[in-house]
């Protein structure tokens, strides 16, 4: 055998150095040539291409739970209610209108000749179907959402009228969010349990071609989207990549068309590159800290008032965002219809007396928290700052950190573990789930399930009792300045969107919500 | 192929590799457990009480004992299965399937581009040792070892992508859709990965080659008359292939750990993005399979190896 070899060997020609050196060149040439014929990588497809930084927890609109999940579902389904991207008014979406017969009634007329992806007639029963199955299906994620619904009825073929316990306002809004997105209930074989998670059927301006997880999902267009002339676009690849900056560099290079969420300190680098341009603008997304008032010293609201008055948010904006958002002094931004100046007065940055209420309360000595939050890199540069702020007025503490849903479950959750979660309020269409999700006295979001200052309950559901917007601000302000005296959360920052686009991009537009949706966009 | 010695050899190794598989698999389950957080938590969501979660920790088996979970994850694998991951429900083997390959087209690829441009140079640098070229080569090639691959994969994506536009910054295709197009996504990363490779091996081929060729056999060869070309490639080449060989197979095994990080800046669907993504979400069973299958990877790297030698020097198989 080994003689063999050596035969072999030897038979073949001796190897010389120009021929080495010709070989490398071959191959380089050759590599060189190759890749010019794939090089059209950005082409003209009339395909949009989006880099999304999540892979989607479930394109089943009843059973996800991450807020991320939105710009991947607004792609396959429509909603009952549509809003509009500045001011998040309701107006009309799959529900043409709505009116409120009486207080504890609501009719939604639906669009006509609106067909499901998979050719299932869109209707009130299947509105019926879908509600139904939000409302008290054991999968459902969003059960609570629908609390004020008692009974849906299909009065005709496309009339539905729901019958509240109680007089609800919010439920238009709350149906421009997962509750209003319509699944074919062909698709669920008409079963209220199942789940099309992997598989998504709506009546959206694309339909579902396929998920491959941590890398794209795809969708191409739906021709008989009741809305004309949507989708502009043949198809739809939402790339998954979650690093920002990687992100970025695929919508400088073109490769994707926009890049959404990108992190403050990005919006200077898309400014400056001449390709790009900057989509930006507030969003409901407010860094806050979450209080719990049963524990130990937080328990006493003066406490509470000085770690709030303690917090000097502008810098805190400047050091954590580049000074790209706004300070926040409520749960909401400023320019949503709800913001109110008086309860925004009630939050602000004084040291004096923040030590002030603390002597009061007993604690001039001060005391150390116990804080929770999550570990990347961001939330750590927010918990320093943070830190160093509460320093000032002799509060230490330290942050045990875990990813954000486990610190959130652990918080919220029955463990109530920790004094403050430093974490967001990702917001909701209509501020009046906003404040009941966090300070209702058995709200999952009240860590502490504290009750809420008296006459919180009653000035909530007189915010939910008219359906004028002006009415309705006047009602949500009184409950702003009961839940900001409370402080049973300090809000910190508003985040503001940071998209980035391409010159191709038209019609695409950030929204109050933060989620950004692509129906309308087109490419030249 | 093989002679007995040779098959002696290869059995003795692939036995080593059971206990070499268990030890690394365990300590990276370990580790994991180690970590703090509970995916438990996580998954039973918003407004979880702790009957949920007690009954999600039950339905996955993660209130069993560690050593029970880590026997009954070790028997799965032992039939092929292994597991599912935790948040996507997807089965293991499918999501390594997938990504796996891509992982390993770029280290190849890679390794394909260190020996190309590693081995030309390292000859050059010795059939000059100590001359201006020998330098210049060595002064190259100690840059290339120093440049973390990161940087050179952050710097090449600005110059080639961003402002030449030659090659796409980000993403992948696979070889088996469209062979050039995976070739032009994969160059960058491959480049990147490879600038410390190309410098290792022609360093370490210009060393060996130089002890070589002041060797008294080769004073002999020399003394014959046989012209130095003759005993540069006919003679030099083939002492120094066991050398060159190690040098190789430590390549490839580095250049697949180092994927961990030039994947995410390229935003490739493999390994390591995989691992990187897994660990933060603590999908443990999608990190053991991918910890699994990247020891067998370097498991079978260093069989070959060891089958090589044995072929270019009989007498390493009877040690």
């Amino acid at each position: 055998m080994d003689n063999k070899r050596t035969k072999a060997i030897k038979a073949l020609p001796p190897l010389r150095r120009r021929q080495v050196l010709g070989g490398f060149a071959g191959v380089a040439g050759a590599a060189a040539l190759g890749g010019l014929p794939g090089m059209a990588f950005a082409a003209g497809d009339n395909v949009l291409r989006v880099r999304a930084n999540a892979n989607p927890s479930s394109l089943d609109p009843t059973t996800g739970g991450a807020g991320s999940d939105h710009v991947f579902l607004y792609n396959f389904f429509d909603t009952l209610v549509d809003w509009d991207p500045a001011t998040l008014a309701p107006k009309a979406g799959l529900a043409a209108e709505w009116s409120y017969p009486d207080a504890n009634t609501l009719v939604l007329k639906l669009q006509e000749g609106v067909t499901f992806h998979d050719g299932t007639p869109f209707d009130a029963a299947a509105v019926k179907f879908n509600l139904d199955r939000n409302r008290s299906a054991s999968i459902s994620n969003i059960r609570t959402d629908l609390a004020s619904i008692a009974a849906v009825e299909a009065t005709d073929p496309l009339t539905v009228t729901l019958s509240l316990s109680a007089p609800d306002t919010a439920l238009p809004l709350i149906l421009s969010d997962r509750a209003g997105m319509m699944i074919s209930p062909t698709a669920l074989g008409n079963d209220p349990e199942a789940v099309v998670d992997r598989a998504p059927v709506g009546t959206g301006p694309w339909s579902f071609v396929s998920w491959t997880d941590g890398e794209k999902v795809v969708g191409t267009k739906f021709d008989q989207h009741w809305r004309q002339g949507i989708p502009a676009t043949d198809g739809i690849e939402m790339i998954i990549i979650p690093e920002d900056a990687t992100g970025l560099r695929a919508v400088q290079s073109g490769q994707v068309h926009i890049a959404y969420q990108l992190s403050e300190r990005q919006s200077v680098l898309v400014e400056r590159i001449p390709t790009l341009r900057l989509v930006s603008g507030p969003t409901l997304y407010i860094n806050q800290l979450y209080v719990n008032a049963s524990r130990g010293p937080l328990a006493d609201v003066r406490v509470r008032r000085a770690l709030s008055l303690a917090m000097d948010r502008d810098a805190f904006v400047a050091a954590t965002q580049a000074n790209i958002g706004e300070p926040a002094f409520m749960n909401l931004p400023k320019a949503h219809w709800a913001w109110s100046e008086e309860a925004a007065k009630l939050v602000y940055f004084n040291l004096d007396e923040a030590r002030e209420l603390l002597a009061e309360a007993g604690f001039a000595d001060g005391f150390d928290l116990d804080l929770r939050g999550a570990p990347d890199q961001a939330n750590v540069q927010r918990q320093e700052v943070v830190l160093a702020q509460l320093a000032e007025i002799g509060v230490g503490g330290r942050f045990t950190n875990a990813p954000i849903a486990e610190a959130a479950g652990r918080y919220f959750g029955e463990e109530k573990q920790g004094d403050i979660l430093l974490s967001a309020w990702t917001g909701r269409p209509d501020p009046s789930l906003t404040y009941s999700l966090l300070y209702s006295a058995g709200s999952y979001f009240n860590p502490g399930r504290v009750a809420p200052p008296e006459g919180f309950d009653a000035a909530l559901q007189a915010s939910r009792e008219s359906s004028d917007q002006s009415d309705r601000a006047a009602a949500l302000d009184t409950v702003q300045q009961m839940v900001m005296q409370a402080q049973l959360t300090i809000p910190l920052s508003v985040r503001y969107e940071v998209d980035a686009i391409t010159a191709e991009v038209q019609g695409f537009e950030a929204n109050l919500l933060g989620k950004p949706k692509f129906t309308d966009v087109s490419l030249s | 192929m093989l002679n007995t010695v040779q098959r002696k050899m290869l059995t003795r190794r692939l036995l080593q590799t059971i206990p070499v598989i268990l030890l690394a698999t365990f300590s990276v389950f370990m580790l994991l457990k180690l970590l703090p957080g509970d995916v438990a938590v996580t998954l039973a969501g918003e407004n979880a009480t702790v009957e949920r979660i007690e009954e999600i920790r039950s339905q996955r088996g993660l209130d069993q004992p560690l050593l029970v979970q880590y026997g009954q994850w070790v028997l799965g694998a032992v039939q092929g299965d292994l597991s599912e991951s935790l948040l996507s429900g997807e089965p293991v083997s499918t999501t390594l399937a997938r990504v796996f390959p891509n992982t390993l087209f770029i280290v190849l690829y890679a390794v394909a581009l260190s020996v190309l441009v590693g081995v030309p140079f390292g000859i050059l640098a010795a059939s000059r040792a100590g001359g201006i070229i020998d330098r210049l080569v060595m002064v190259l090639t100690s840059v290339g070892v120093a440049l973390p691959n990161f940087w050179i994969a952050m710097i090449f994506v600005v110059i080639f992508a961003l402002n030449r536009s030659w090659f796409p910054a980000t993403g992948f295709v696979s070889p088996f859709e469209d062979p050039l197009a995976a070739l032009w996504y994969a160059t960058l990363p491959a480049v990147a990965l490879a600038a410390s490779g190309m410098a290792e091996v022609a360093r370490q081929l210009r060393s060996s080659l130089v002890e070589t060729l002041q060797s008294q056999h080769f004073r002999t060869l020399h003394a014959k008359g046989l012209p130095f070309r003759s005993i540069l490639w006919k003679h030099g080449l083939r002492n120094v292939s066991v050398n060159l060989l190690t040098v190789i197979s430590l390549l490839v095994n580095r250049t697949l750990a180092a994927t961990v990080v030039v994947e995410v800046v390229f935003a490739i669907p493999g390994m390591g993005n995989t691992i990187v993504n897994a660990t933060l979400q603590r999908d443990f069973p999608v990190v053991q399979g991918a910890v699994l299958v990247m020891v067998l990877t370097v498991i079978t790297v260093n069989l070959v190896t060891d089958v090589l030698y044995s072929i270019l020097d009989p007498r390493i198989a009877q040690r």
